[in-house]
């Protein structure tokens, strides 16, 4: 009876999926241009551009006007080699554009082809849509708040300075009151006293407010003192000027690239890694452009002694020194891949939003006491891993049923980092 | 009486002149004290205000510079981060990578796996897959490592002493041979032992090409001539056999060190491990000999006799054993020490073809002999393999005296010299110097200006370091290894295997030779059927390959008589000199090795020096000090041999036969480096082809020499809980012999009156089980339950400990030199090691046996301060004990008590952690510390001090052998061992990624991996299924100075000596 059931309900699965795929099916016959545009990316961007700039291929610009006929790109693209072989004269003129041969796209329908074509002939190139947020933009933004912090405080120091005037004017009346009284009652003129004398003597003759001052002074002067020497070699927020204008916000956030896809030892090793220039090849050989223009990605080709233009690499490359943002000390011991793959710790956690900095910054303060605060309260995945599983076996302290955290086992001992 | 008695300084305070009394009222003579820099009186007060620096200055200043350096210090430098521009696949910043490769270097071979960060070779572990050495390696081997980054090494090619290019050079020196090829003329290529298959065909290829006058001659600086004439003699193979000491119930040795100087010691040395285990089987181990050796110091039995009494002990025990066998006896064969000779023939011949007979001597007659022993004991094909025989000796001295003949007659028109340094180790290096000069071409290929290459040869062409190079070896036949670079030659130097090949014309890379050479091993191998990549690159992950080919054993066809007869006679004398080879320093070709250098001597305990070796009963006699002041201030003695005299300390050594010396060679070099010159006599230049010297005459200078030693008390003087040991017989009858649980006294209440007379003199606090358990309320417990702190939850978790089972620990040291270069462990010279300052996080201790003990001071009526002064005091022929000493990471550690700054502390995994960075330099902790193994940073030892130059993190170049994962200690800081805390993370690390347990074998501290005979075994203590696991549980299991109570993770297990009752 209950298998009854379960078939009934797997085989009730089956129909709506099949139902579900006939569907996707066959609404992917009316592809449009819209779909042309997802089908480019897909499948051509990586050697085609739209415009007619080479880049591992031809730039697809004019395509319709320059191929023989509709049909003829539809052959080459589901089966170059074919085309060649059968002995067609464009097909052999053009063979030998790139050391890199034409891929066959045979999967692709005639449909999709024409829709691909459709999207390289209606393509404009997005002037107005770039999205222009990069360094310059950020250090702006930065620039204004502090200019607004900048404000804030000039207005307070007039206050004070007009308030201090008041002061003196008001004393000075009361002053001059005060000697006119006298000398119309006949007194003598009490002895004028300076400003520092006169403090002085109020100090002397309200001696508990005096003390109650001093200890407000030395209190808050210690507060403020202990704070500023424990931010000494703190970096929190250090953001310097980069020798590449790279920004995290263009890659990590608009293109929503991975941050392993660059910092590909933050899951093997102890360091994050810079990525090799080799990396940014990946996508930049044929992405020259970026939203400020050329000259950032320049400075790759440059190190690289790379010629965009001949696609060839020279033999003077001088290695990009970028300026260290997170530096820990020597003597302290910290592995990427213990945090990343074992603690399964989200990279912004200790990082920020790096997807939204246009200049990479030191988010958090890495102190000692900024890690240890976390160990104290991160509980360790016992469950599913077997080191976990047989040392949780072998310690009772464990089986108390409050969280293991990353303390309880042992990770506020010094030798886990200084050795 | 005395009051009427008067005192006075001078005449002028008995009369009390005016003067005197102005004068006593200062403190002061003037112009005696109180000057300032500048020489000016600062007690004349006119001058008062002149001083160049005045108080208030000095406190201005002082307040300035403290300022301005906490608001430097609070500026964060910028750090720069350089990725690479097309990183290479294999590299993962932090990560390191192994690469297999193998050692050789005419002395030692060894496979191994070379580990590397960010490309950078940083150490040298021994590779488990090859077959013939068993991963062993000593530690010249996992020190060479620092020889790559040696700064003495030569830069690039040069010409008469003066640099030049490579174009230059293969310009001339090709004219040069080409010429000589034309006439005719004579070529000859000196070289070490070649085992390597591919250089041997270049070498063919290169006397191909420059026809019949091309001569290849092989020397080896430590010779095994004799055998390899006795060898090729007896069995017509020029080579030397495969001991398989793990199959020796019964090891005889006439001056043979196996496990240490010995072509591949530390092989055999794993073996010989093997066989030292009580439950498993121990081997019984004679040993005659006349310095005390690595291997005598761990001989059951051992017999001191002279250089000259050897050859009838040898023929000796060839009679007896032939008088058992049915074997024809020699004439001649009686000996002093006959008793132990048959002793020992009677149980090899029990252990028939179970047993080793091996000798040092290097007369292939007696080496015959020894071969017949061998043989008439049928030991040849289960104990001695000569079907696959060993090739890593292959030097017949006669053909290198001959060569030198020739050369000094001006028979040779061009010398190649490879690998080799004979102004230096050759025994007539005179002779050879004069030769050279009568050479027209001579060419070396030596990685330094050495004594050779600075004794006239006009052409350096620098040899790669071996971690640089591409080559092969076959060490044993059918037995294959592949050593590969694991950096780029960091200096313009040139592979001598590829200069050779474009002198014969051969434009190809040394690479590509070898992969075309090895097609050839390739087909004729069970592996044909794979594609040839394949292979290749299988042996080349493996770095080994075994084609699996088994020879057949040769018959013995040796004339004994005829070898006997013609047995050169070591001359006697009042003194008989013995050279023998250090195990650290081996034939002195890492003298520049500062790690080498450092090692302490396991037998003596010396660094940084040879000496003669004497017995101390002798030294007495002679008026020789025997460092017993404390000052470490050797006596130099006069040691004349042929007419020839050096000087050179004498350092007294029990054991040491009785009108015999020892002198080490590997010492003196005088063109090695920094760390290597002039350090010692060199003793190459004392033999005679032979390091059986004979007749020499030692005369007392009365001058004195610094020694720095690190052990300046060589027994145990009464105390029993430190090393324990027993018999095989007792262990036998009860495996906790020599091991009873330690009681401690408790309390006083009870019947503790009837334990107190037990127990009197002196040892009242002390009492063992057997007593103990006698009566109910016992006032005595377990040291193990006697407790100050509270408990660690110590059965929870990890818990990392160590066992160390002395009964296989040898003594070599390859465990220091591995700690030293897996922690960065700094090299401080021999002027601070005299100050016991050394910095070894891990020691080696060596006790001698007393001949005084309880018993015998009771029975003799020696009185308490005589006893202790004797118990000091080594015996004449004692036992040797070695045991390692490191942290002992306590669970009640009372360095963790006395840290006023809690620098140090512990972790829930049982270790005791030092925390560099918090540690401000009290020293409390060295000094609560019963097993004194805290080094403390006394300078800054890296970084351009120097003071400290031969410390290889003082330049730029030495700096780069340094771990990256471990820190480097700076001045006023304290360190220990941490038990590898960084490989510990590593490993646990790599398991938690995978989701599975530690293994064993991924956890080893670097000194339980450098160890060849699996002495030190690491692991977690709280982990069932560890080896160390077990271990604790053994009978035989303690720990050291239990009585302490501080609990230690470090075990030791008793040694067990396979003596009867009167040798003991």
């Amino acid at each position: 009876m209950v298998n009854d059931k379960i078939i009934h309900r797997s085989s009730f699965r089956t129909l709506a999926s099949l139902v579900l795929t006939s569907v996707i099916f066959f609404s992917s016959f009316g592809a449009s241009a819209q779909d042309g545009e997802k089908l480019f990316k897909q499948n051509c961007a990586a050697c085609h551009v739209a415009t007619d700039k080479t880049v591992v291929g031809p730039g697809l610009k004019g395509i319709s006007e320059r191929a023989p006929s509709e049909q003829w790109i539809i052959d080459w693209v589901k089966n170059p080699d074919a085309l060649i072989a059968s002995g067609d004269a464009y097909a052999n003129k053009i063979k030998d554009f790139s050391p890199a041969a034409m891929t066959a796209f045979g999967f692709m329908s005639d449909e999709e082809i024409i829709a691909i074509i459709a999207y390289v002939n209606s393509y404009a190139p997005p002037v107005a849509d770039v999205p222009v947020v990069d360094a310059g933009a950020v250090d702006a933004g930065a620039a204004s708040e502090t200019s607004d912090e900048g404000i804030l405080l000039n207005v307070l120091v007039g206050i004070a300075g007009l308030l201090l005037v008041l002061i003196f004017v008001l004393s000075g009346v009361r002053r001059s009151l005060t000697q006119l009284v006298s000398e119309k009652e006949g007194k003598k003129a009490p002895e004028e006293l300076g400003v520092l004398a006169s403090i002085v003597h109020w100090l002397n003759t309200h001696r508990g407010w005096a003390g109650v001052i001093l200890l407000v002074g030395t209190l808050a002067f210690l507060q403020w003192g202990t704070k500023e020497l424990m931010n000494i070699g703190v970096s929190q927020g250090y953001k310097p000027t980069q020798p590449i204008a790279f920004s995290h916000k263009i890659h990590a956030g608009q293109n929503g690239i991975n941050c392993v896809y660059c910092h590909t030892s933050a899951e093997k090793g102890k360091t994050a890694g810079i990525p090799s220039l080799n990396v940014c090849m990946n996508c930049h050989s044929y992405v020259d452009k970026g939203p400020t223009g050329t000259a950032e990605i320049a400075k790759i080709y440059a190190a690289l002694d790379y010629n965009p233009s001949t696609r060839e690499y020279g033999d003077a490359p001088t290695p990009v020194e970028w300026v260290r943002v997170h530096n820990l000390p020597d003597l302290s011991y910290f592995n990427h891949s213990q945090h990343v793959v074992v603690g399964k710790i989200e990279c912004q956690q200790c990082h920020g939003a790096v997807e939204e900095m246009g200049v990479a910054e030191q988010f958090s303060p890495l102190t000692m006491g900024w890690c240890v605060d976390c160990h104290r309260t991160t509980s360790v995945q016992v469950a599913n891993n077997e080191y976990y599983e047989d040392l949780h076996e072998r310690t009772p302290a464990w089986h108390d049923g409050n969280p293991v955290t990353v303390e309880r086992i042992g990770g506020l001992e010094c030798a886990k980092c200084h050795y | 009486m005395s009051k009427t008695k008067k005192y006075w300084t001078g005449l002028d305070q008995l009369h009390n002149t005016p003067e005197f009394q102005e004068s006593a009222g200062n403190e002061f003579a003037p112009g005696v004290a109180g000057t300032d820099l500048t020489g000016k009186n600062l007690l004349e007060s006119e001058n008062l205000d002149e001083g160049s620096t005045k108080r208030r200055d000095f406190l201005k200043f002082l307040g300035f510079s403290v300022g301005a350096a906490t608001l430097a210090a609070c500026e964060a430098p910028v750090n720069k981060a350089i990725p690479y521009l097309n990183k290479p696949e294999e590299i993962t910043p932090g990560v390191p990578n192994y690469y297999a490769s193998t050692f050789f270097d005419g002395t030692d071979y060894a496979s191994i796996l070379v580990k590397t960060r960010e490309g950078r070779p940083i150490k040298v572990v021994g590779n488990k897959k090859s077959k013939l050495t068993g991963g062993a390696l000593n530690a010249r081997v996992n020190s060479s490592v620092l020889g790559l980054y040696d700064s003495a090494r030569s830069t690039g090619p040069m010409k008469g002493g003066e640099a030049t290019d490579w174009a230059t050079v293969d310009k001339e020196v090709g004219a040069a041979l080409a010429k000589l090829g034309e006439d005719g003329g004579s070529i000859v290529i000196l070289t070490e032992t070649i085992i390597s298959p591919s250089t041997k065909k270049a070498i063919a290829e290169f006397a191909v090409k420059y026809g019949a006058g091309v001569k290849h001659v092989t020397y080896d600086a430590l010779s095994a001539s004799g055998s390899l004439e006795a060898n090729l003699l007896c069995f017509g193979v020029k080579a030397l056999p495969v001991y398989d000491f793990a199959a020796a119930d019964v090891v005889v040795s006439f001056g043979a060190d196996f496990i240490a100087g010995f072509p591949n010691g530390a092989a055999n040395a794993v073996g010989y491990g093997k066989m030292r285990d009580p439950k498993s089987g121990m081997s019984r181990h004679f040993q005659f000999e006349s310095n005390m050796s690595l291997a005598g110091s761990n001989a059951d039995v051992r017999v001191a006799l002279k250089p000259s009494e050897s050859t009838a002990a040898i023929i000796s025990l060839y009679n007896k054993v032939a008088a058992a066998t049915g074997g024809n006896t020699l004439s001649g064969g009686t000996s002093e020490y006959d008793a132990t000779i048959a002793k020992a023939a009677k149980e090899l011949v029990a252990a028939k073809g179970k047993g080793i007979v091996v000798s040092n001597s290097n007369d292939a007659g007696v080496q015959t002999v020894v071969n017949a022993i061998n043989n008439l004991l049928g030991n040849y094909g289960t104990t001695l393999n000569m079907a696959n025989p060993l090739y890593i000796k292959g030097g017949v001295d006669a053909e290198m005296n001959q060569l030198v003949a020739d050369m000094k007659d001006g028979k040779v028109g061009a010398l190649l010299i490879h690998g080799v340094n004979p102004s230096y180790s050759y025994a007539k290096a005179a002779d050879f110097n004069a030769g050279l000069a009568k050479v027209g071409l001579t060419v070396s290929f030596a990685d330094r200006l050495d004594e050779t290459a600075g004794a006239g040869v006009t052409y350096l062409a620098p040899d790669n370091h071996y971690l640089e190079s591409w080559n092969d070896s076959e060490p044993q036949a059918g037995s294959y290894s592949l050593t590969q670079p694991t950096i780029q030659p960091l200096f313009d130097t040139r592979q001598f295997q590829e200069s050779l090949l474009k002198w014969t014309g051969n434009d190809s890379d040394y690479f590509s030779y070898i992969k075309a050479n090895w097609a050839g091993i390739h087909t004729s191998s069970p592996d044909a059927g794979l594609l040839f990549s394949n292979f290749f690159n299988t042996a080349l992950f493996n770095g080994v390959f075994e084609s699996g080919t088994v020879g057949v054993t040769p018959a013995f066809v040796g004339d004994v008589a005829a070898a006997a007869g013609a047995i050169k006679k070591v001359p006697a004398g009042e003194f008989e000199l013995e050279l023998y080879v250090k195990a650290g320093m081996g034939d002195g070709s890492q003298a520049n090795n500062p790690w080498l250098q450092e090692l302490p001597d396991p037998i003596s305990r010396v660094t940084w020096d040879n000496y003669i070796t004497m017995s101390p009963k002798q030294m007495q006699e002679l008026g020789f000090s025997r460092l017993e002041r404390g000052d470490f201030m050797a006596n130099v003695a006069e040691l004349t041999v042929n007419g020839s005299a050096i000087k050179v300390p004498v350092y007294p050594s029990p054991g040491q036969k009785y009108g015999t010396v020892g002198l080490a060679v590997g010492y003196g070099r005088t063109a090695a480096g920094k760390c290597g010159n002039e350090v010692g006599v060199n003793a190459f230049a004392l033999s005679s082809g032979s390091f059986a010297v004979g007749a020499v005459i030692v005369s007392n200078t009365g001058a004195e020499h610094e020694i720095a030693q690190t052990q300046s008390h060589h027994t145990l003087m009464g105390r029993d809980s430190i090393l324990k040991e027993t018999t095989l017989e007792e262990y036998k009858h009860n495996p906790k012999s020599g091991n009873p649980d330690l009681m401690l006294y408790v309390s006083s209440a009870g019947n503790s009156a009837g334990h107190g007379d037990s127990h009197g003199g002196g040892h009242g606090e002390e009492g063992h089980a057997e007593a103990a358990h006698e009566e109910h309320a016992s006032p005595f417990l377990p040291a193990s339950e006697v407790n100050l702190w509270d408990d660690h939850a110590i059965n929870s978790g990890h818990r990392w400990g160590m066992s160390i089972d002395l009964n296989k620990c040898i003594g070599c040291g390859a465990c220091v030199t591995g700690c030293g270069s897996e922690n960065n462990v700094p090299v401080v010279g021999k002027e601070e090691v005299r100050r016991g300052r050394d910095m070894h996080w891990l020691r080696i201790d060596r006790y001698y046996s007393s001949d005084m003990d309880e018993e015998r001071a009771e029975a003799e009526g020696v009185g308490a301060i005589d006893k202790f002064t004797l118990m000091e005091a080594a015996a004449e022929a004692p036992q040797v004990a070695y045991q390692p000493v490191m942290c002992q990471h306590c669970n009640h550690a009372p360095c963790e008590t006395v840290c006023p700054v809690a620098a140090t502390t512990h972790s829930d995994e049982g270790l005791n952690m030092m925390t560099y960075n918090r540690c401000i330099g009290t020293r409390y902790c060295a000094n609560n510390c019963p097993y004194k193994v805290r080094r403390f940073n006394w300078f800054q030892y890296h970084n351009g001090s120097k003071d400290f130059s031969k410390n290889p993190a003082n330049d730029d170049l030495g700096r780069m052998v340094l771990n990256p994962d471990v820190v480097v200690r700076d001045r006023g800081v304290m360190e220990k061992c941490s038990f590898c805390v960084q490989g510990i993370q590593a490993a646990k690390l790599a398991a938690k990624k995978a989701g599975r347990k530690v293994a064993n074998e991924e956890v080893q501290s670097a000194c339980a991996e450098a160890c060849p005979t699996n002495a030190i075994v690491f692991g977690d203590l709280n982990d069932k299924e560890s080896w160390v696991a077990a271990n604790a549980k053994d009978e035989r299991s303690y720990h050291l100075l239990e009585e302490v109570g501080v609990q230690p993770n470090v075990l030791y297990m008793t040694k067990v000596r396979n003596v009867e009752e009167n040798e003991a």
